[in-house]
């Protein structure tokens, strides 16, 4: 098949699916009474395209459904109603049309000797106005609930295009950091340039934020289905209940809209199982017999909240009083395996779902609020960012590298003066409170060796609070979030990575999954053992680059402080200046000054002269290693040889010792 | 293998990856860690504004350290990554595989001038490794 038939193909099913969706939601309509000659015109007019465009590109299946669904509503519009039995099987035969669309074979023979064989039942009048009825069918319009025609004019553009330009802004943001930074470290240049960088950063920030708008979509992309959800779960528990959205309108990134659609699913599926009552008790309780379930999203702030309501029993006045325990309703549902229907369902209760529920919201960098009154109701909700995209953090150093923090869940800075422990997890003093420390870093956590008046960041989240202690706090900076990619898709506990203005990466931090994160998981060591290595300082000398890299990042992933010197000379006035150096890392042949000088020189100042130093070279012959001996190294390792365990046990003996 | 072959030097050893597999040959650059992550991903690193993470070849095919000092970007589907590597050394055609290799990332060897040089299972390097 050539390229273009491929794209025609593609064309068709997205027509088709919005043919489809349109024509569900009228069904819908008809079928709850309140639609009419206009519904039953429009769903006529959007099979009628199906079967047009079907057939031209020679998908006969889909052609053919679509033929006996236009049969049926055609008679219908003759004869002024839609039998109640035809509207179950319709639905059906919009589920394989659909799927014959999507190229799924065999679907079309059964429903079509279905609706062959549906022979009128007791008809229900279409309760359309009269003057609907005689309304000119070829000056109809397709508006239906929910399902209101865009006024202004759109194109389809390829997801995957609005990323890639979504990207290259964030480069050009990116870009310009870097120029700015290059500038300061240029003294800043002349006033004119400083002003046209203003300019510049004005003229990005606009282009982000339109491309930023331009991936957002309306809650309306993903709500078509619901309608049709509800119905069929609330015939699946022998309950009766109607759905009404409203705010369908409301802009949100089309990562969080793709995410969430499920959740959604989710909570009107908790609300019909757990909430809604059976009709009977509903109208012993005064209630009217069928449920009310509402879909309600506004933005609030930077957020955008979207609440599921209903008008069902709500939760036990007894878990009410327990909620103010555990910290809020939304906690204590979530604890996993709890459930607020007397019995539990085959769907699973509502505490197990909800448990992902709040995971998936968090995931998205959002929250989870729900509120109940027993006999009255329960309401859900999640209140989510407006774009994935763009984020404020709080930049901080850790063993050497930068991390973030999303700035909605930093509370506050402190600088750590007590530690306590408890059950094993240190914690920290804050306005007189214990604070648990996270075991994010690992090893400086563990029992209680921070240094004295360390920064902390205080992370409050769904009304817990909890500190990340760092070395250096940097400072706050909007971000553009970008995903770790396929291969770290398993790695949980981050949001994203960032590209700083220096080139450097700062990974994101998920502030909801470090409280929780076991010790090991989260430590800056990989080794896995974390409680023999003392922490240390060594300062790495080598002239060329990659080597000095490794070497720093094999010691910093084991916690270690690295300092680096490109050869002796430097190293001898580094050695000066740095306090509390534990041990010298040091290459042979490099300019200016050779690894054995440098040796000689620590060796003969008295201030170091018992500083460990080791060697790290590629000489292997025996003078070298006699001549390193003499200057006092204190170990020797030939590059061919080197390996990184090998080299992590020599030092933690030497700064260990 | 045959194919145009991209040929590397693994703490001593040679191994080979299609040619059609690599993206590109770069420095190491800096090297930021993920704490959490498996002990092969030695970090990420940042490749012209790209998120790349970086994957310990020499001890995922349990050797030495080394003296890694290129980074060969590598592709497979939707996996992307870079793998340490002590040197690049050549891009050549090279004869299909006559040795068998046990190792879950090498599919065969070949003798070349009196060299063995693994296959890398490129795929299977780059799947993470709770998949495996």
């Amino acid at each position: 098949m050539s390229a273009s038939d491929a794209e025609i193909q593609e064309l068709v099913r997205a027509e088709a699916g919005d043919c489809l969706q349109r024509m569900e939601a009228n069904l819908l309509a008809l079928e709850s009474g309140e639609g009419g000659a206009e519904e039953l015109d429009a769903i006529l007019r959007d099979a009628h395209s199906i079967k047009g465009s079907s057939a031209m590109i020679g998908w006969r299946e889909s052609a053919s459904l679509a033929n006996a669904i236009e049969d049926q509503m055609e008679r219908g519009r003759q004869t002024g109603a839609v039998p109640a039995g035809l509207i179950d099987l319709l639905l059906r035969a919009l589920d394989g049309l659909r799927r014959a669309v999507d190229g799924e074979q065999g679907v079309a023979a059964p429903l079509l000797d279905e609706l062959a064989a549906f022979e009128a039942e007791e008809p229900v009048a279409a309760q359309a106005p009269a003057e609907e009825r005689a309304a000119d069918p070829g000056q109809a319009t397709t508006r239906s609930p929910g399902v209101a025609a865009d006024p202004s004019p759109t194109i389809r553009i390829d997801a995957g295009k609005v990323d890639r330009m979504l990207d290259a802004v964030g480069e050009t943001v990116l870009h310009h950091r870097r120029l700015e930074h290059t500038l300061e470290g240029a003294g800043r240049g002349a006033r004119q340039v400083a002003e046209e960088l203003d300019v510049g950063e004005r003229l990005l920030g606009d282009l982000q934020d339109s491309v930023v708008q331009m991936r957002t979509l309306p809650l309306s992309m993903i709500t078509s289905p619901f309608p049709r959800a509800v119905r069929d779960l609330a015939a699946e528990y022998g309950k009766e209940a109607s759905l009404e959205i409203s705010g369908a309108d409301t802009q949100l990134d089309r990562a969080i809209l793709d995410g969430i659609s499920e959740t959604i699913v989710h909570l009107l599926r908790n609300a019909i199982a757990h909430g809604i009552e059976p009709p009977e008790e509903r109208l012993r309780a005064g209630k009217p017999r069928a449920g009310l379930i509402e879909l309600r999203a506004h933005q609030r702030g930077g957020m955008v909240a979207i609440e599921v309501v209903d008008d069902g029993r709500g939760v036990a006045a007894e878990l009410l009083a327990r909620s103010e325990e555990a910290g809020s309703l939304a906690d204590l549902l979530a604890t996993t395996g709890f459930s607020t229907a007397g019995e539990v369902t085959e769907v699973s209760g509502r505490g197990v779902g909800l448990d992902a529920v709040k995971r998936s919201v968090e995931g998205l960098g959002g929250g989870l609020e729900v509120r109940s009154e027993p006999g009255r109701g329960t309401e859900v909700m999640l209140l989510l960012p407006l774009t994935l995209a763009l984020m404020s953090v709080l930049l901080f150093e850790r063993a050497g590298h930068v991390f973030a923090l999303p700035m909605t869940s930093v509370g506050r800075v402190v600088a750590v003066t007590e530690m306590t422990s408890l059950g094993k997890r240190p914690s920290i003093e804050v306005d007189g409170e214990a604070v648990p420390l996270s075991h994010f870093g690992g090893r400086a956590a563990d029992d209680g060796e921070l240094p004295a008046r360390m920064p902390a960041i205080v992370v409050e989240s769904l009304g817990r609070r909890w500190a990340v202690a760092c070395e250096e706090l940097i400072g706050e900076e909007e971000v553009v979030i970008k995903s770790l990619g396929a291969v770290l898709a398993g790695v949980a506990g981050y949001l994203g990575a960032a590209i700083l203005g220096d080139g450097r990466i700062a990974l994101v931090l998920d502030p909801n999954y470090l409280l929780n994160a076991p010790r090991e998981e989260m430590a800056l060591d990989k080794s896995g053992d974390t409680t023999v290595r003392p922490p240390g300082k060594v300062l790495v000398v080598d002239d060329q680059f990659s080597a000095r890299e490794l070497q720093r990042s094999i010691l910093s992933v084991a916690g270690y402080e690295v300092e680096i010197a490109r050869d002796g000379r430097e190293a001898l006035r580094r050695i000066g200046e740095i306090a509390d150096l534990d041990l010298v890392l040091t290459d042979v042949q490099m300019p200016e000054m050779d690894g054995f000088e440098l040796l000689e020189a620590i060796r003969a100042d008295e201030a170091h002269a018992s500083l460990p130093v080791v060697v790290v070279t590629t000489l292997g012959d025996e003078e070298s290693r006699r001549r390193g001996a003499e200057a006092g190294a204190d170990a020797y390792i030939v590059k061919n040889e080197f390996d990184q365990e090998a080299l992590l046990e020599t030092i933690e003996r030497l700064v260990g010792g | 293998m045959s194919g145009v072959q991209v040929r590397v030097r693994v703490a001593g050893e040679h191994y080979a990856l299609p040619v059609e597999q690599v993206l590109e040959v770069a420095d190491m650059g800096e090297i930021a860690p993920v704490p959490g992550s498996p002990p092969e991903i030695l970090g990420v690193r940042n490749l012209r504004g790209q998120v790349l993470p970086v994957l310990a070849l020499g001890a995922m095919l349990g050797l030495d350290a080394g003296e890694p000092s290129r980074v060969v970007v590598a592709e497979s589907g939707e996996l992307r990554a870079g793998l340490l590597v002590d040197e690049v050394l050549d891009v050549e055609e090279l004869p299909p595989s006559t040795e068998q290799v046990e190792s879950a990332y090498v599919l065969g060897a070949c003798l070349v001038e009196g060299e063995l040089i693994g296959a890398l299972d490129v795929d299977a390097v780059l799947t993470p490794t709770a998949a495996h």
